[in-house]
């Protein structure tokens, strides 16, 4: 019955891509895809792990199970996947690549849901191989320059990291004496095969330096491809680490210093690539990469520090759903955004990207501020050294990811991912928004789902709001900055002043106005008077009455007026010119 | 129901007294021929499986004919020979199918089809031959009956090729018949025992014991292709479709690194030769070859000499795994004797169907046919997948078995080998995949209706051999898949030693 209901979790999403071959059966499939995870959900949901069962005569002795930590990744995986198969569907309907696509999707599928349901080293290898070279034609579905050459890369960083676990497992195993993945993390295993094991793990991950491959590849895959390239496959590599690499059994001192000094170079340098970075997705993937630096810390410390893993685990599980849910909910966002019409539709489903961006960045009281501060409490088992340094690291963290986030939100502006013409916006929505709710509820959900390794998270403080709001300050700067850098200081303060000068003018001109209302009036009035004096003929009248009235005092006058007497003469005394004295010497 | 301790002289006789009807029916009955073919091809088959069934049950068949004292025509059904028998038979059939919708109007069928039931004779002769002498006889008529068959277009460059086949399988079974006399002069018997028949000759005259491996090796490596003795390999493939195939995956390449398994297990004995210092060698040169066949792989364009190259490649995995002196490589070495046969069957038919339908002969025109042959492409890609080495297919089985053999024995440097091994077969299959799949077709290839243009005779044989390709590999912990019939080999062969 168990082995049964395992065995049809897993190929569920295979018998379905094989009969995509089939040309009739094709609608059908596309209906179902969104339902083919919907068996390892049920099985992750409804079963109590562990459990067991062995099918001696599949590859080298298959052994099917499910542990507790794989429950968790399986949950968190299948919702991803859910919510990607229902975009799947919308993006592809009108491609003429379709089928291959959804060939592609579903092999990856079974690959990615299978290797959490296996428990020999093998069988893992297997599906990881399966679910890693089907995604090569997730990643090349576009076809154009860009999409090749991101596959290029992303198949040659693929061969060599199952080349990596070729060699790490079979190592492993030889020292092991056993298939069992149970047995190699319970073996002290020499550093060669742990090395490479964290190698081939660490490719899938995107730990710096094995990150090239991921930026380009999330850009150029279409939508529901990256969505689950980021939220569900890179999970896997995180998966393999725990269930294959010895971590709590055997210390790796010199591993450990390597991937946490990895890890925290990933979480920074991520955003240098970021701020050069203009594809929004590539710019969601290189989030990823940093956020893996994150994960990185919490492995790291553990090879260092056996003890310190099983407080970690739990904390990097949860940290893994977290990024699964938000990631997922960004990619599935940004197609949904690229595919709305109209300016303002754009704007709301901007605002609405906001509330998953701030989650990751670590918004106080959501999963990703919880997982955070989770993780410094349970790094504090770690070396005394590190410790303040990890938890400046892991707070920095917080104003990193506001400002790739912003990032993001601007180039999504700026860069516009293309969508194919038949997809509609609305119904992209909806997968994002199951994302986005499953998101913001995980922090509620989680004692629910994990159980007694919920406690980290339960127990964590909530967060810190000033990374977030340095972020933010540091991200409103460098907008400006940027924007100033392309049209000039100068014209950015006349786009400052502009409406303080456009008040003053408009000021200035209500008084000139007015100035010149009254000038017009003051003019008007000598006008008026002017236009009713000659109206009324004033002007001769006056001059006439004056005329007369001078006659009249004259007459007047010289009748009462004595005759005056005669002048007194002043004798005139002749000078000579001053100047004559001189010029005649 | 037969049952006669004779079986393994039936079964020879099947194919070998074919051969004659074959030749002698007239060119045009056409429909005759071809039930003829398959019903033999198939009685054979169901004779092995009977043979084999038989032999699990502990029925030990031994049959011996004297030719000169002490020199027996000797014909035994040991696991290792059943293990061979069952292959050559299952893939005969298989190929013959093949052939039959390959030559379907070609010339010289009766020619054709003749030597071939005589190569495969000459493949079942070695493969359950008793002694070195009988393995000699029909190591000769191998050679024989394939050269034919490789010059079969007649044209300049097939005559050329068939020229340099001969001269290096001559000289190689020339080095054999030294070999078989020097070994009948030192041990007096030329016996395959389990164990080996050496011991006292070693004890005495260590240095005649080295020689007489490094001839039996060196002859045994021209067929096996061993650098520097595989350069008749890359120019037989202008032979047909189902020629290569069969060279490629039983009967030529095969019959070499059968005889080099049987010479180190059952004429030596691994023991013996570890301790004579010649297993280092051996591997080394196996090394050697696995990567040099892979470099050389890498460069050609056409479809076929890639293949060719990678078979040089593939078959010293069996070396290797028979040199590193460990059990569990050796389950490594001998399952890849039937997974490489397996594999590479599947691409060399894949490879005549793109020929046959499109005319591709070269990977640069490989450039979506996936969409216009899926039949045909899917079985080559998961051949190939499988030649990588990736899970759950057959070739991962032998990888993996060979890694930890290599390990067991602390050589890490198996490991590294083995890595880029799979590297270089990576870098040389999967762009053929790439453009097969996620490529656009040229004109030509996207005009042609979607019907293919080669019928099922065709299409039907490498989506079989592909199917085995997946379930050797899934089922290989299942009983009776190649896998744990080598472990029951390997069981015996080092004594309970696993």
């Amino acid at each position: 019955m168990l082995a049964s209901a395992l065995i049809i979790a897993i190929c569920t999403p295979f018998a379905l891509a094989l009969i995509l071959a089939c040309p009739p059966l094709r609608g059908l499939v596309w209906r179902a895809m969104p339902f083919a995870p919907a068996p390892a959900l049920a099985l992750a949901v409804f079963t109590e792990a562990p459990l067991t069962v062995t099918e001696d005569w599949l590859i080298l002795g298959t052994v099917l199970g499910l542990e507790a930590t794989a429950r968790l990744f399986l949950i968190a995986a299948t919702l991803v996947w859910i919510c990607a198969a229902v975009a799947a569907r919308v993006w592809m309907r009108k491609d003429p690549q379709a089928t291959g696509f959804g060939l592609c999707f579903l092999s990856a599928m079974a690959g990615n849901l299978g290797l959490f349901l296996v428990a020999d080293a093998p069988s893992f290898y297997a599906l990881f191989a399966l679910m890693s070279f089907a995604a090569y034609g997730l990643v090349l579905h576009n076809r154009d320059t860009a999409s090749l050459g991101a596959a290029r890369l992303y198949i040659a960083f693929v061969v060599a990291g199952e080349l990596a676990l070729f060699a790490g497992f079979a190592i492993a195993v030889n020292e092991a004496g056993s298939l069992m993945l149970a047995d190699l993390r319970a073996t002290e295993l020499s550093t060669t095969a742990v090395t490479l094991l964290l190698a081939g793990f660490g490719a899938k991950l995107g730990v710096m330096p094995l990150h090239v491959w991921l930026p380009p590849a999330h850009g150029a895959a279409p939508v529901p491809a990256s969505a689950v390239l980021s939220g569900a496959m890179i999970k896997a590599g995180l998966y393999g680490i725990t269930v294959a690499v010895p971590l709590g059994s055997a210390a790796y001192a010199d591993a450990g210093v390597v991937v946490v000094t990895a890890g925290l170079v990933t979480i920074f340098a991520a955003l240098l690539l970021a701020a050069r970075e203009t594809s929004p997705k590539a710019v969601l993937g290189l989030s990823s990469v940093s956020q893996m630096g994150i994960i990185a810390l919490g492995i790291g410390v553990s090879l260092s520090v056996p003890t310190a893993w099983s407080v970690v685990m739990p904390v990097l599980v949860f940290l893994a759903a977290h990024h699964a849910l938000a990631k997922g909910a960004l990619f599935l966002g940004t197609g949904a955004f690229a595919a709305q019409a109209g300016r303002i539709r754009a704007i709301v489903m901007t605002a609405t990207l906001v509330l998953p961006a701030l989650i990751l960045a670590g918004l106080p009281g959501f999963s990703g501020a919880l997982g955070k501060e989770a993780l410094k409490a349970a790094l504090d088992a770690g070396p005394a050294g590190w410790v303040p340094w990890l938890t400046l690291a892991l707070t920095l963290s917080g104003v990193v990811t506001t400002l790739i986030m912003a990032r993001f939100l601007v180039q999504l502006w700026r860069a516009r991912p293309a969508v194919p013409a038949s997809v509609s916006g609305d119904a992209l929505i909806l997968p994002f928004a199951a994302l986005a709710v499953g998101a913001v509820a995980l922090p509620a959900l989680w004692p629910a789902i994990a159980g007694a390794d919920a406690r980290p998270i339960t127990e964590a403080t909530p967060g810190k709001v000033w990374p977030i709001l340095a972020g933010v300050t540091v991200a409103v700067a460098a907008v400006i900055d940027a924007h100033t850098r392309r049209i000039g200081w100068g014209a950015f303060l006349a786009t400052l002043t502009a409406p303080i000068e456009r008040a003053t003018a408009r000021v200035t001109e209500a008084l000139a106005r007015r100035r010149r209302a009254v000038a017009r009036r003051a003019r008007a009035l000598p006008v008026a008077v002017d236009g009713w004096i000659s109206a009324r003929r004033f002007g001769q009248t006056g001059i006439a009455v004056l005329l007369v009235t001078v006659i009249v005092i004259e007459t007047v006058e010289r009748r009462i007026r004595p005759e005056p007497e005669p002048a007194r003469v002043v004798p005139a005394v002749e000078r000579p010119p001053p100047e004559t004295d001189h010029a005649a010497p | 129901m037969i049952d006669t301790p004779l079986l393994p002289l039936v079964i020879l006789l099947t194919s070998l007294s074919a051969a004659p009807v074959l030749f002698a029916l007239p060119e045009r009955k056409a429909r005759l021929r071809t039930a003829l073919n398959l019903a033999v091809a198939a009685l054979k088959v169901m004779l092995v499986i009977l043979l084999a069934w038989k032999a699990s049950q502990g029925v030990i068949y031994d049959v011996r004919l004297t030719v000169l004292p002490g020199l027996d025509l000797h014909l035994q059904a040991d696991p290792l020979a059943l293990m061979f028998v069952t292959l050559s038979a299952v893939l005969w059939l298989v190929t013959t199918i093949y052939s039959v919708g390959y030559l379907e109007h070609g010339p010289h069928r009766a020619r054709f089809f003749g030597f071939f039931s005589l190569c495969v004779a000459a493949t079942v002769g070695i493969a359950m031959a008793g002694n070195l002498f009988t393995f000699l006889l029909f190591y000769e008529l191998l050679t024989i009956a394939t050269y034919p068959l490789v010059i079969h277009n007649g044209t300049a460059a097939a005559l050329r090729a068939g020229r340099i086949y001969l001269i290096y399988t001559l000289a190689g079974g020339l080095m054999l018949l030294l070999g078989t006399l020097g070994l009948w002069g030192l041990a007096g018997t030329t016996d395959f025992v389990a164990g080996g028949v050496m011991a006292e000759v070693a004890a005495d005259r260590p240095g005649a014991a080295r020689a007489l491996f490094v001839v039996l090796i060196v002859a045994l490596g021209v067929k096996a292709a061993l650098v520097p003795l595989h350069g008749w390999l890359p120019v037989a493939m202008v032979a047909p479709a189902p020629v290569s195939a069969l060279l490629h995956a039983v009967a030529v390449v095969k019959a070499g690194a059968f005889g080099i398994v049987r010479v180190v297990y059952e004429v030596f004995g691994i023991d013996l030769a570890q301790s004579l210092g010649v297993t280092g060698p051996l591997a080394m040169l196996a090394a050697v070859t696995i990567l040099y066949g892979s470099i050389r792989a890498l460069s050609q364009d056409d479809i076929k000499a890639r293949l060719a190259y990678s078979t040089v490649s593939q078959v010293s995995y069996i070396a290797l795994g028979v040199a590193l002196a460990s059990p569990i490589a050796a389950i490594g070495a001998l399952a890849h004797l039937t997974h490489q046969g397996v594999m590479k069957i599947t691409m060399f038919m894949a490879a005549g169907n793109l020929a046959e339908g499109f005319g591709i002969k070269k990977v640069s025109q490989m450039d979506g046919i996936g969409r216009a042959m899926p039949g045909t492409m899917t079985a080559f890609t998961l051949a190939a997948l499988a030649m990588i080495g990736l899970p759950p297919f057959a070739g991962f089985i032998s990888k993996w078995y060979l890694a930890q053999g290599g390990l067991a024995e602390g050589h890490y440097w198996v490991i590294a080998l083995l890595l880029g091994s799979s590297l270089l077969n990576a870098a040389y299959f999967l762009p053929m995949l790439h453009r097969a799949w996620f490529c656009e077709p040229p004109e030509r290839v996207a005009q042609i209706p979607a019907r293919p243009r080669i019928d099922l005779w065709l299409t039907a044989p490498p989506i079989i051999t592909a199917g085995f390709v997946i379930t050797i590999g899934v089922l290989a912990n299942a009983p009776f898949s190649p896998l744990e019939w080598v472990r029951f080999i390997v069981d015996t062969e080092f004594d309970g030693g696993l």
